[in-house]
């Protein structure tokens, strides 16, 4: 699904050469549920960047669901990543003048959907989240957590192959966090392919596979996440 | 989606109520200040009669003494009498008037209504045709009338009401100084071109003073009618005749010939005929300046006497400056505004939004505020016209805006704040996705 090669990013200044990513390998298959750790400055917001076509690299391969997306121009990489990618941020990122209908229905247009299809994509993906009831509300009179899930919506909205995740609990507190958590799960057991850029070692033991980012590199690749094995080591 | 940016336009005008204010107001402020002073050029400077304007023509012949009292190289504008009325019986166009302004006192010969002064002109009967005068009653004095001096008459619409009230006007007689006129046509009130091409000398001005009664000009001359307007004279003993008949034996200038030629191109032919007129008056001593003289088409002749002074197309041209200035502001307030929605404009590209898609977002963001800018500037260019207006009758004349200029004020607007949009809108399509996400 996302294949990774020898890829490189340099960040160029007239003084400095920041190499973010270096020799980085990564193969993410179809259905997977990985989460990306690693140490602040260690390149996993690059690698999301970069997987995520919202940054180019400097050197190296790159393919997302079998298409060579090296030397795209502008508009074929919007393309690729409104019809394949799907983003949930941080910080929600939902456009605040516009209610939870419209701000889903914001990729599905610039897809060019008809407005039937957009309509029911858009009250199909609120449901999904459990926000149907809302989709005229605007994003400040809903809680974080119920911003997030609308992110949610407005990335499954548009049927992606793989949901990029940017420390999706990052600013929710435990309890919507896990709300959240297990709506990725839903996501992902529905057969999304889900890459999870986290802080949270709780989170990380949740996906199905944990990759770790040390200077630009992947250290290592952890198919069964350690915390897992703690947690049953632990169970009675 | 053009229906969907339009709609998120006018939204984004709500978002943040004081920058899209001065943003309006801005713009509003140079279009109406742009508008207002070029409605009043326009005015000035239209063509009075676009489909013939180019086909009628006024000549002048330079009549004066060939010594240094007037060293300007161009002819008067006025013609003499004999001059006139030879170029005028030579009949080498369609149709040709000479005319000269005339202010007789009218005699309604009723005790509600005392004597008073008309505003008149004494031309011939190719004049109606001429300048497509309209009657709504009658029509011109005939080709005879011309000839013998006709006591006949025709008279503005307003005046028709003023003498007869509803009465019918034509056939009724009209006391002009001492004599009666027969009425032969009602002009039409609504006759008014702007400018007042035909009649540029003396009068009331270039836009205002439309006549009232209009005389034969055999009549007026036989009538000794005396002239409403300016008078030049440039040779000694000019004035050695008294009187009226002093007047059309001298060699002052005061009358105005015009000629409708049947097409542009037999203006050349006209041109040979003045040629040779002079060079055959100079055989009896007259035109010593050699062969200078001038045929001018409607606009050469507005031209000629600067009927749009050059004060007016310098305002203008300011105005125009003083809308670049406000332009330049509201790119900076553009800027501010795009600017501060780059978090949104990074999520609208990593959701899959082309370059090209938050390029035509955000121009038709800025052409939603000219629009809205077009409507203030429309309101302020009224009140400016309102202004303008009070300064003078002939600027209140000036000062209406058509539906050309209602068109062109929303034109420019648009226009004005798609040009200022454009620095603003390549600067928001430049957006850098991932460097936004991140610090939304």
């Amino acid at each position: 699904m996302l294949v990774m090669k020898n890829l490189s990013k340099v960040y160029r200044t007239a003084m400095i050469e920041t190499h973010a990513l270096r020799g980085f390998d990564i193969h993410v298959r179809e259905g997977e549920f990985v989460a990306v750790t690693g140490p602040s400055g260690s390149g996993k917001t690059t690698f999301l960047n970069i997987a995520g076509l919202l940054e180019e690299f400097t050197s190296g391969e790159y393919h997302l669901d079998g298409k060579d997306v090296r030397g795209l121009g502008d508009d074929a990489r919007s393309r690729l990543r409104n019809e394949k990618l799907g983003f949930i941020f941080q910080g929600f990122n939902l456009i605040p003048d516009l209610d939870l209908y419209q701000n889903v229905e914001v990729p599905l247009r610039y897809r060019g959907l008809g407005r039937a299809e957009r309509r029911t994509r858009i009250e199909e993906a609120l449901a999904q989240v459990g926000l149907a009831s809302r989709m005229r509300h605007y994003p400040a009179e809903l809680s974080g957590g119920q911003q997030q899930r609308v992110a949610i919506a407005r990335a499954l909205a548009g049927k992606p192959r793989v949901l990029l995740a940017d420390e999706p609990t990052g600013n929710l507190d435990s309890q919507m966090a896990r709300s959240v958590l297990e709506l990725l799960e839903e996501i992902n057991a529905g057969g999304t392919t889900i890459l999870m850029v986290t802080h949270d070692p709780e989170l990380a033991a949740r996906a199905k596979r944990n990759v770790h980012i040390i200077d630009g590199q992947v250290s290592d690749l952890v198919h069964e996440p350690v915390l897992r094995a703690v947690d049953a080591a632990a169970a009675p | 989606m053009f229906g969907h940016y339009l709609a998120l336009g006018v939204r984004h005008l709500r978002r943040n109520p004081v920058l899209t204010a001065l943003m309006v107001v801005t713009l509003g402020v140079g279009v109406a200040a742009s508008m207002a002073t070029l409605t009043v050029l326009r005015a000035m400077s239209g063509d009075p009669i676009p489909h013939k304007s180019d086909r009628l023509f006024a000549p002048r012949v330079d009549i004066r003494p060939d010594d240094a009292s007037d060293p300007d190289p161009e002819p008067p504008l006025q013609l003499a009498y004999r001059d006139a009325v030879a170029l005028h019986g030579a009949r080498r166009g369609v149709r040709q008037t000479v005319l000269y302004g005339v202010a007789p006192a009218i005699d309604p010969g009723r005790p509600d209504l005392p004597p008073f002064f008309s505003n008149g002109i004494a031309v011939h009967a190719d004049f109606f045709a001429m300048f497509d005068v309209p009657f709504v009653k009658g029509g011109a004095w005939s080709a005879d009338d011309d000839t013998r001096g006709g006591r006949v008459v025709v008279v503005r619409q307003s005046l028709a009401t003023r003498l007869f009230g509803s009465a019918e006007p034509i056939g009724q007689s009209v006391k002009l100084r001492d004599r009666d006129y027969v009425v032969t046509g009602v002009v039409a009130d609504a006759w008014d071109p702007l400018p007042r091409f035909y009649r540029q000398i003396g009068g009331q001005g270039a836009f205002t003073g439309m006549e009232d009664v209009y005389v034969p000009f055999a009549t007026a001359i036989a009538a000794e009618l005396d002239q409403n307007g300016s008078t030049s004279c440039y040779n000694s003993g000019d004035n050695d005749v008294p009187g009226f008949e002093g007047l059309k034996q001298s060699q002052c200038v005061w009358l105005q010939l015009w000629v409708e030629l049947a097409s542009a191109g037999d203006a050349a032919a006209y041109r040979d005929f003045l040629a040779g007129y002079m060079a055959e008056q100079r055989k009896l001593g007259r035109f010593p300046r050699g062969d200078n003289y001038r045929l001018h088409d409607v606009m050469g002749w507005l031209d000629a006497n600067q009927v749009v002074a050059e004060d007016s197309r310098l305002q203008t041209y300011v105005a125009f400056g003083f809308l670049l200035v406000c332009l330049v502001n509201t790119i900076g307030l553009m800027l501010a505004k795009f600017t501060a929605r780059r978090g949104e404009i990074g999520v609208r590209r990593a959701l899959g939004a082309r370059r090209l898609a938050v390029f035509q977002q955000h121009l038709i963001e800025a052409g939603v505020i000219g629009l809205v800018g077009g409507a203030v500037g429309l309101v302020l260019t009224l009140g400016f016209l309102w202004l303008i207006g009070r300064q003078s009758t002939q600027l209140a004349v000036l000062a209406r805006m058509d539906w050309v200029m209602f068109a062109a004020t929303f034109a420019l607007a648009i226009v004005a704040s798609l040009l200022a949009g454009l620095l603003p809108t390549w600067r928001a399509m430049q957006v850098q996705p991932a460097l936004q996400l991140k610090s939304q």
